[in-house]
């Protein structure tokens, strides 16, 4: 392990500081980013430097976010910036970390984005179900208004922002910006049809940037750093840390922060401490519920947002499964998942997401007919190449591996 | 611009999306969540995923209804792949739908029905059968799809069905006064008013013209209606609205037939038909026409009976005196159909 790979950008006060209070973030070098931002760089500087770190989103997508920047910024008139954080895949909690350990940090974050982008008011899209959070975060907005990073003339410079918190109601597919764009505007949580990108027209039609909580994290750092020296951290693809949210059968489970590019191997034994005594690996699911299926012999790949990678990063959730699970269990729960939260907008995704979830149950309690198999098939299918939103073929993701490399089904 | 269609090259407008272009050039594509009429601008929905076809930009499968034409774009309507997934999608919606076509108001007046034959579904294979369902949970479930069926006949005008429903949201773009939208989510989405409410609005009517399917139809007692067109001491009065002939002539268009509308007024047993205009309901006024045909021709009040035959379903709120019946063109259609006339 070289010593970037000990490298703490997200996690490094995290236990140490007291997220309740902006002193002890301050007296840490907080707030020092937007000081150098206002003081020094003007916001085509910032975003060059966005650009040259290689910072891409880390809600699972991989946009490079300096392009997302100047597309916004490009604009003219009125602009809104949204940090999504309506973390709602199953097994991933690491922006809820991040909030709970150093609200700061992501304040700090959004306040630099915005401002760059020209934007006078941003938005906090938070899960809805994360109520302590929204607390800590409202405290967080407080403090920092009273200490001159929020309101009218931010430390006295020429920059206004509002920041408003708003809740979610807990729906999956609003973590999709344009579904996310209209549960703010009041209207149905679903997604909209693009083009027009929110870039152009996102929030009450004006140009809008909507980033990962925990992209916007790594901000500060860049700003300080300078984005050269980000690019050389991880995988060249793409470059930084990432937090890994390990669970189930390793040692330890919980958010922890790693090079990006680091291979699944190295993430279960590395940051995870191997597996629990007396398991045995059997397979992981790499990226929440959408994610894809991993056996042994390929925990070498290494976990890049690389469009073309064999196993993408998605959420960053690492999921390891022990040889006595009841992977029909794991499927009816996916499948469940996928039932409850598909928006109901599309045809291949309402009826077959739910007819799906038929088939498992029935899958779950013994044999399934011949029939049903054709169906699955059917279904998978569909769901793959013909919904609407991208929602449909993560809901047939871990369906086709479990298909492929467990050969649960003789399909 | 030129664009090709099939190998075929097609001029196409700035501004067209693929679907445009097939309609003018008569290759057909089917849709549900589009309108099939040209009316005017439509909301490109996209969300019934029939009319998706190949392109050569990108390996996916995009929708014709919204995929915006451009010079050197070739599409293919019709393909192994594009059959698959109409196939598939088109059954998906059948298996949460079929199943009463015969005793339904929209029997061979259905887009649904006309596209499941022109796709021939007939293997259900996506309903789980009573030998594969193993607990009670899965009952259950079945039993939860049932309980969410919304039938709301309360109103004045308009018969609500979510069990006809195919969520193709034609209605909630069609309708002038933002009455419908989409309630709950996933598979238990309906289509409904807020908070399930009894509908009220002006009842123009736009919304059944346009639903694909029967969830929303003309409220009528039918049967009471037909027994009084048998009625032989009674003599049925259809005053046409203007325009209504060439209504009529589309619906049973429709259903394949080339009939004279009043031909079958008169099969239906209508015994006498007027033209009424509007200018007619203005000078005359509907309530006094009854009063006026008695007296002239001496025939007891009770025993006419007056149908206004009339797209302006939103009359039957102003509950008039002395009119019995408004029928749309659609019921006329229906009449026809249940009287085995056409």
């Amino acid at each position: 392990m070289n010593i970037k790979d000990n490298l703490k950008i997200i996690t490094e006060h995290w236990g140490k500081i007291n997220p309740l209070k902006i002193r002890d973030y301050i007296d840490v070098g907080g707030y020092e980013a937007i000081r150098k931002f206002i003081e020094k760089m003007k916001p085509e500087e910032a975003i060059e430097e966005i650009k040259k770190s290689g910072l891409v989103g880390r809600g699972g997508a991989g946009f490079s976010t300096g392009e997302k920047w100047e597309a916004v910024k490009k604009n003219k008139g009125e602009k809104y910036f949204i940090c999504n954080l309506d973390e709602s895949e199953p097994g991933t909690y690491k922006d809820r970390a991040i909030v709970d350990n150093n609200p700061h940090l992501l304040l700090e974050g959004i306040i630099i984005s915005a401002l760059a982008i020209d934007a006078k008011k941003a938005y906090i899209y938070i899960n809805g179900r994360y109520i302590k959070q929204r607390e800590i975060l409202e405290k967080a907005v407080l403090e920092a208004a009273s200490n001159k990073f929020i309101g009218k003339g931010i430390i006295n410079s020429h920059y206004d922002l509002e920041i408003e918190i708003f809740s979610g109601a807990g729906a999956y597919i609003c973590g999709e910006e344009t579904a996310l764009i209209n549960s703010i505007e009041g209207k149905r949580g679903e997604p909209k049809f693009r083009p027009p990108y929110p870039t152009e027209t996102g929030l009450w039609g004006k140009p809008t940037l909507v980033n990962n909580a925990e992209t916007v994290s790594n901000i500060p750092w860049i700003i300080i750093n300078g984005g050269k020296k980000y690019s050389e951290i991880g995988s060249a693809v793409s470059p930084g840390t990432k937090l890994y949210v390990l669970g189930g059968a390793v040692r330890n489970s919980g958010v922890f922060e790693g090079p990006t590019g680091m291979t699944i191997g190295a993430v279960i034994d590395k940051l995870g401490g191997g597996l629990k005594k007396g398991k045995e690996l059997w397979f992981s699911q790499i990226g929440g519920s959408s994610g894809r299926l991993v056996l042994e012999n390929e925990l070498d790949n290494s976990l890049t947002f690389n469009k073309k990678s064999e196993i993408p990063l998605g959420s960053g959730a690492v999921f390891v499964f022990d040889k006595h699970s009841d992977i029909y269990d794991f499927l009816l729960s996916i499948a469940g998942f996928f039932r409850r939260e598909s928006c109901g907008k599309c045809v291949p995704c309402r009826e077959g997401t739910f007819r799906l979830y038929e088939i498992t149950e029935r899958m779950k309690d013994g044999e399934i007919s011949e029939r049903d198999k054709e169906a699955i098939k059917d279904i998978l299918w569909t769901l793959n190449n013909t919904t609407f939103c991208p929602f449909g073929k993560f809901a047939a993701v871990a369906f086709l591996d479990a298909v492929e490399k467990l050969k649960i089904l003789d399909l | 611009m030129e664009i090709k269609i099939n190998g075929k090259k097609y001029k196409a407008n700035e501004g067209d999306v693929i679907l445009d272009v097939c309609r003018r050039e008569g290759i057909r594509i089917p849709t549900l969540c589009n309108f099939p009429f040209e009316e005017g601008e439509f909301k490109k929905e996209t969300i019934c995923r029939l009319c998706l076809v190949e392109v050569n930009l990108t390996d996916k499968l995009v929708p014709s209804c919204a995929f915006p034409v451009c010079s050197s774009l070739e599409v293919t309507t019709e393909s192994e792949k594009i059959k698959k997934a109409r196939e598939i999608n088109m059954e998906l919606l059948w298996s949460d739908h079929a199943g009463k076509c015969v005793k339904c108001k929209k029997n061979r007046m259905c887009e649904l029905q006309s596209l499941a034959e022109e796709y021939k579904i007939d293997n259900f294979h996506f309903i789980p059968r009573k030998e594969d369902l193993t607990n009670t949970e899965e009952l259950d479930l079945l039993k939860d799809n049932k309980t969410r069926v919304v039938v709301e006949e309360e109103n004045p005008a308009i018969c609500r069905t979510t069990e006809f429903c195919i969520e193709c949201r034609r209605c909630i773009n069609v309708c002038p006064e933002r009455k419908f939208g989409f309630n709950h989510r996933a598979g238990d989405v309906i289509v409904g008013t807020p908070y399930e409410k009894v509908l009220e609005c002006s009842f123009c009517g736009e919304c059944v013209r346009v639903c694909p399917v029967a969830a929303l139809t003309d409220k009528n007692n039918f049967s009471e209606i037909t027994e009084k067109l048998d009625d032989i001491k009674k003599i049925a009065v259809a005053l046409v609205a203007e325009g209504m002939e060439e209504k009529i002539k589309k619906q049973l268009l429709i259903m394949g037939y080339q009939k004279e509308p009043r031909e079958i007024l008169k099969s239906l047993g209508f015994e006498k038909i007027f033209d009424f205009s509007e200018k007619d309901a203005q000078d005359e006024g509907l309530d006094d026409f009854k009063v006026q045909l008695s007296r002239k021709e001496k025939i007891n009040m009770e025993d006419i009976i007056l149908f206004y035959i009339s797209s302006n379903i939103s009359l039957k709120k102003e509950k008039i005196a002395n009119l019995d019946y408004i029928l749309s063109e659609r019921e006329i259609a229906r009449l026809a159909r249940d009287k085995k006339i056409i």
